[in-house]
């Protein structure tokens, strides 16, 4: 069980496109870790990383660019609005802790993927939060749906991705879901903030949307100019 | 500069060192048999591929899942599914004892009722799917960690830890669609328990920016680690060949 819990030395001399090959699962992991101990996202971002794109030369791979642009765009999202909520430093107590720690984690997401599509990627929207950056209470009512969708929209492109990316998409989505159940539970048991529908796991089984749906949802949120 | 989600993870690997230290500390976890490792895994291993047999199918948990139940797998997805079965085996009999003990209280109980439902959920759906392929339960003890609560928090969150690990393990691996889609559905839950019972604890509930996937190899070695499986049903035991 301690090997469960171990955390692994860095390897130097792993390759960024070891790093990203899940036949070199270990290399991969000391590649996450890095990114995660070693500086975040500085670490990843301005790298062009070999592993993902190389995924070019299989048959599904136009496909696996578009769908990891998709991710990209949620990862925009995601990222703008806990910076913009961290930067007007409205919020308060744990609410404003898990911004910085959440934040933090999405702005790595989207240095990875925006690094590993390199001249594919798509470039960031301009985003309008209104209010919801500026009070707890609107912040974690607009966490919670915003970290519901991202687990969903990667859940709905599990089966559209080929086998090889989605190794990578699936150690970012349980990291969503794991944010999704974090601000839930904060919601339940922070005094003056509404109770979460359902609790941190609302359900045994988290629903996938697919990219139209989660279209249509982030659509109606006017945050994308 | 300091990136808080640095901070997290370091933390995190203080107490998680603690919380095996503390689950290892009474020698107990020491006893027990190797239940999945070795050879008994091998056996495991054999007749959950063995093919045959109609998928049992049916039951209203699939409901939620349509076209799970009447999908023919291929024997490594079989294996997979039984892998994934044992997972929720011990994760439903672990959260079903510490219910029935009694010891929980607060947050830490309602966390343990509406995750033990959901584990109960992901134990029968696994096995209508796997119909006469499905693994029998097998026997556990838990070693006391159901009947404290401190001892129970850390223990959950070893155990939701794993399973997010695992399912991510073998995500890439499932050949059917159709399967795939239901283990991403419940990877995403796990990670939510994990996420939960980390915050019930006061431990980081999401302590790095990327999961790591963990083997099925490796998740068996440290499942047996915890000695938490001491045997598997008698009914289920290989016969002897005497000739």
């Amino acid at each position: 069980m301690s090997q469960l819990v171990k955390v692994e030395v860095d390897d130097p001399q792993a390759s960024i496109a070891d790093a990203l090959d899940p036949a070199r699962g270990a290399t991969r992991g000391q590649f996450l870790r890095r990114a995660v101990f070693g500086g975040g996202a500085l670490t990843l971002s301005g790298v062009t990383l070999s592993g993902l794109p190389s995924l070019a030369l299989g048959a599904s791979a136009s496909n696996d660019v578009t769908i990891l642009n998709f991710a990209l765009f949620l990862e925009y999202l995601e990222a703008a609005f806990y910076t913009e909520a961290e930067a007007k430093g409205l919020l308060t107590g744990e609410v404003r802790a898990f911004a910085g720690i959440v934040g933090a984690h999405e702005r790595t997401h989207r240095d990875f993927i925006r690094s590993a599509l390199g001249s594919k990627a798509i470039n960031s929207p301009t985003f309008d939060f209104g209010d919801t950056t500026s009070s707890d209470a609107k912040f974690v009512a607009t966490s919670i749906a915003l970290e519901d969708t991202g687990v969903s929209a990667y859940n709905g492109q599990g089966t559209n991705l080929t086998r090889k990316t989605l190794a990578t998409a699936a150690t970012i989505v349980s990291v969503e879901a794991r944010h999704a159940a974090w601000i839930r539970d904060i919601a339940d048991t922070t005094a003056g903030l509404t109770k979460s529908s359902g609790g941190p796991a609302p359900s045994a089984f988290d629903k996938a949307l697919t990219k139209s749906q989660v279209q249509a949802a982030v659509g109606q949120t006017g945050f994308v100019k | 500069m300091t990136d808080p989600n640095t901070i997290q993870a370091k933390e995190l690997t203080m107490s998680d060192k603690l919380i095996l230290e503390e689950i290892d500390a009474d020698g107990a976890i020491r006893e027990g048999l190797d239940a999945l490792e070795g050879d008994s895994r091998g056996d495991f291993f054999r007749r959950a591929a063995v093919a045959g047999g109609a998928f049992a199918g049916g039951g209203a948990l699939l409901a939620a899942m349509p076209g799970l139940a009447q999908a023919a797998f291929t024997s490594g997805d079989v294996k997979i599914l039984n892998f994934a079965l044992t997972l929720e085996y011990l994760e439903a009999a672990f959260y079903t004892e510490a219910e029935n003990s009694g010891a929980l209280s607060g947050r830490t109980q309602n966390f343990a009722t509406v995750v033990g439902a959901h584990e109960r959920t992901h134990v029968q759906t696994l096995k209508s799917v796997l119909g006469s392929k499905a693994v029998a339960k097998p026997r556990f003890n838990f070693r006391g960690t159901t009947k404290n609560q401190a001892a129970f928090q850390k223990t959950a969150i070893i155990l939701e830890d794993t399973g997010v690990s695992a399912y991510k393990g073998q995500a890439p691996l499932i050949a059917s669609d159709t399967l795939l889609k239901a283990a991403l559905s419940i990877h995403t839950v796990e990670a939510r328990h994990a996420a939960w019972i980390r915050h019930i604890a006061g431990v980081a509930p999401a302590p790095r920016a990327f999961d790591k996937p963990r083997s099925m190899s490796a998740v068996l070695k440290a499942v047996a680690g915890t000695h938490f499986i001491v045997a598997k049903p008698a009914a289920q035991r290989r016969p002897t060949f005497t000739g």
